[in-house]
């Protein structure tokens, strides 16, 4: 049995996601021409050697259900131990059908935490697009004398984050809450390694408060407290995906190679599920530039800056620039799209013209009619 | 528990006539068709015609077949009352054990495997055909025709009948003669080499042709001649399709371009999926500089080159200025900047350096062939190798 235990929160909304997350969660997001959010986190751990993991879930969790199986395609499906999912055991906010907070995502599956045989957690963001070496975090907790490892990155921050201030000593000396700027130190990447004992005990000490929020309540109240929490700095790509813009340039961003091998390199390989599926061909008059193409496709036509799903038809003379086009999507011929986000299964009929804003894409929903 | 139907899979040839794609892994896991390797057609084609049984019978430097069907999980195979079996030659008690000596000793040595299942029927098949067959309608005809043994045969010329094993048929439908390879073919009906074997008979069949020392235990050359001579009902299985024995560097070249026409072979219908074993790689990224024209390119690819009429496997990487011209490129090749591969065959991880050429477009001479480098060659930069060559694996040159 691996000594690392892990959980991966997958119950996050991002209502600025808009009609991406409609009817999926944020983990379950489609990134990248074949993967899913939550293949970062699970894959991270695979790396690692973590293959006992709890997946926390709140709503609209269908698709990451069926994306994650039962675990095989990241070897999470074991007869003793393995991948186990975790919807919401009755939720205490009915009414916003989801979890206040981190701490109240934990407490409602406690049972569950308390019959984790390992004596370490290490707690992970479904939605982080980040490759982070969870086996050098390790090493960084186990030799750091602290209780907690902070999974951090000190590259350039986008939106709002947490950030800490480390000591020389290595250790945690403050937490800034919900910063816009990377000047206040190490930003958090909400990833942390934890003794089992200790997360109980921040889990119980909040809930007799009545509390719900891990960095606000818990962690705070443990540095207060004089607790020892050191850092891991990650280094390499990272992006938090909180809104549509955000998902289009971490998308457009794996066009770039340097930024491509840092998410996907050899050494540390990042696993999704496996589909059926061929090879894609390029047709007589296919031009395809500074793309990414994926599986399974048809592709007469010319692409510009675009990342192609699988199982995606594009026919001739259709100029298609700018845009993500997600898994099993048809586009007719002498069609032209810009700057659009094409969900999974829309068709486009031929002479479509469709053109989205490069600050904002156009999304078009799963299943669109065009 | 009794099954209607197993088949058995050999793979065991040693494929010399693939040469240096061969020295180091058997035929059937030479990588094809972009996302494929030769074995994952008839594989797929027993999961998509609900034969879940299948013993895999190899021989010649097994170790990547072995490791490439595992469990057999991405044919579906990874059930509980069948799946797929490796089945090695092996040594019994008190006997010195013996290579595989033809295809029917092969089935022969494994008949235990085969009385374990109780089948009534057993399908022989091989690891080096590209094709999508139904063996389920095989076997509704084999049974409707109460034959013995159901030959799957396919019609070809009357040229190309003197290079198959060709079926004479009676009067009444069924096969009244066998001939191999013969020089002036009665018929234009070719073997190829799938065959239904009602089990009770085959099982007779392979005991009495083991006592025979002049046998070479060889379904075409003795069980199928045998059977005719004591008059059992032999049927010919009319297939219509694709069907291609990719047993040579030419044929094999040949049918990997042949992928590029949906008209021949369309890999894309979702009813009748080839599936296989792959990496989980990112998308292909194209380069500025990339030119893909009617090609076959997978998975984890970097092109930046210009790509013509060729088929490229998983990660494979071509340069700004290269250029790849009805080539065959198997995974993890590399094609360095302005080098040239015009008709070749690129084995797995070889690296042809900055400027080298391999190969020629066609130019009429009698030596013309395809040029060929078996896996991890490496062609040094500027270097040129002419057509029809043949590299061999770790050479460098």
């Amino acid at each position: 049995m691996a000594k690392y235990h892990g959980i991966i929160f997958a119950y996050k909304d991002a209502p600025e996601l808009g009609d991406l997350t409609r009817e999926r969660t944020v983990a379950s997001l489609p990134f990248c021409g074949r993967y899913r959010l939550i293949d970062f986190a699970l894959s991270s751990m695979k790396n690692a050697g973590i293959t006992d993991v709890g997946v926390i879930m709140a709503r609209d969790y269908q698709s990451l259900l069926d994306h994650i199986g039962s675990g095989k395609d990241w070897d999470m499906s074991r007869r003793s131990g393995g991948l186990r999912m975790l919807p919401p055991f009755g939720l205490p906010h009915a009414h916003t059908g989801n979890y206040a907070g981190t701490i109240e995502a934990l407490n409602a599956v406690r049972s569950y935490i308390l019959d984790i045989p390992q004596q370490h957690i290490v707690l992970m963001l479904g939605s982080l697009i980040a490759n982070i070496d969870l086996a050098a975090a390790i090493a960084a907790y186990e030799s750091g004398g602290a209780d907690i490892t902070a999974i951090c990155s000190d590259g350039p921050a986008v939106g709002v984050n947490h950030y800490y201030q480390v000591g020389e000593d290595g250790l945690v000396k403050e937490i800034f809450l919900y910063r816009g700027d990377a000047e206040k130190g190490l930003k958090s990447l909400e990833g942390y390694i934890i003794r089992k004992d200790v997360l109980l005990r921040l889990m119980d000490e909040a809930a007799a408060r009545n509390h719900y929020a891990f960095h606000r309540h818990a962690l705070l109240g443990f540095l207060n407290d004089g607790g020892r929490m050191n850092v891991y700095r990650h280094e390499g790509y990272v992006c938090a995906v909180r809104n549509i813009a955000q998902y289009y340039r971490a998308s457009m961003d794996m066009l770039n190679a340097e930024i491509r091998h840092q998410i996907f390199p050899a050494s540390r390989p990042v696993r999704t599920k496996i589909h059926e599926e061929v090879s894609s061909y390029f047709g007589e008059s296919a031009v395809v530039k500074n793309s990414l193409v994926a599986d399974n496709c048809i592709i007469e036509g010319e692409l510009e800056n675009c990342i192609v799903f699988s199982g995606c038809r594009i026919g001739a003379d259709t100029k298609l620039r700018n845009s993500i086009i997600m898994r099993g999507v048809t586009i007719g011929e002498h069609a032209e799209l810009d700057y659009i986000i094409s969900d999974k299964y829309a068709r486009f009929s031929d002479r479509t013209q469709l053109k989205g804003s490069a600050k904002l894409p156009t999304v078009v929903p799963k299943g669109s009619n065009i | 528990m009794k099954k209607s139907c197993i088949a058995m899979l050999l793979a065991g040839g040693q494929g010399s006539r693939l040469y240096a794609l061969t020295q180091d892994v058997a035929k059937p896991s030479v990588p094809f068709g972009g996302k494929y390797r030769i074995i994952d057609f008839p594989l797929s084609n027993c999961a998509n015609s609900g034969i879940d049984t299948v013993g895999v019978l190899t021989q010649y430097k097994p170790l990547q077949l072995n490791s490439y069907i595992g469990i057999g999980q991405p044919w579906d195979l990874d059930v509980s009352d069948g799946g797929v079996y490796i089945l090695p030659p092996y040594q019994s008690a008190g006997e010195k054990g013996s290579w595989f000596s033809g295809t029917a000793n092969a089935i022969y040595q494994n008949m235990g495997f085969i009385e374990s299942y109780n089948p009534d029927n057993v399908l022989i098949l091989s690891g080096d055909h590209i094709y999508k067959m139904d063996y389920a309608a095989m076997l509704r005809e084999h049974i409707e025709k109460d034959a013995a043994c159901t030959i799957s045969v396919l019609q070809v010329s009357m040229e190309e009948a003197t290079r198959f094993g060709i079926m004479n048929l009676g009067e009444d439908g069924y096969v009244c003669e066998f001939e191999e390879k013969p020089k002036h073919p009665k018929s234009d009906l070719a073997s190829m080499g799938v065959y239904i074997f009602n089990w009770e008979k085959l099982r007779a069949y392979l005991i009495a042709d083991e006592q025979d020392p002049n046998s070479s235990k060889d379904f075409g050359k003795n069980i199928i001649p045998a059977m005719l001579a004591n008059g059992e009902k032999l049927w010919p299985y009319r297939f219509k399709g694709y069907w291609r024995d990719v047993g040579t560097i030419t044929s094999l070249w040949d049918a990997n371009m042949d992928m590029l026409s949906p008209e021949l072979i369309n890999l894309y219908d979702p009813s009748w999926p080839i599936s296989s074993r792959s990496p989980v790689c990112p998308p292909t990224y194209t380069g500025e500089n990339a030119r893909i024209v009617h090609s076959i390119v997978t998975e984890g690819c970097e092109i930046d080159g210009q790509v013509e009429n060729s088929v490229l496997s998983a990660s494979v990487t071509v340069e700004r200025g290269a250029k790849v011209v009805y080539s065959v490129l198997m995974p993890g090749a590399t094609i360095k900047a302005g080098a040239t591969v015009e008709y070749a065959i690129i084995g797995e991880n070889c690296v042809v350096e900055a400027g080298a050429r391999v190969g020629t477009a066609p130019d009429g001479t009698e030596g013309w062939g395809v040029a060929t480098c078996g896996p991890n060659v490496r062609i040094a930069p500027g270097h040129t190798v002419p057509a029809a060559s043949m590299i061999y694996p770790g050479e460098e040159v």
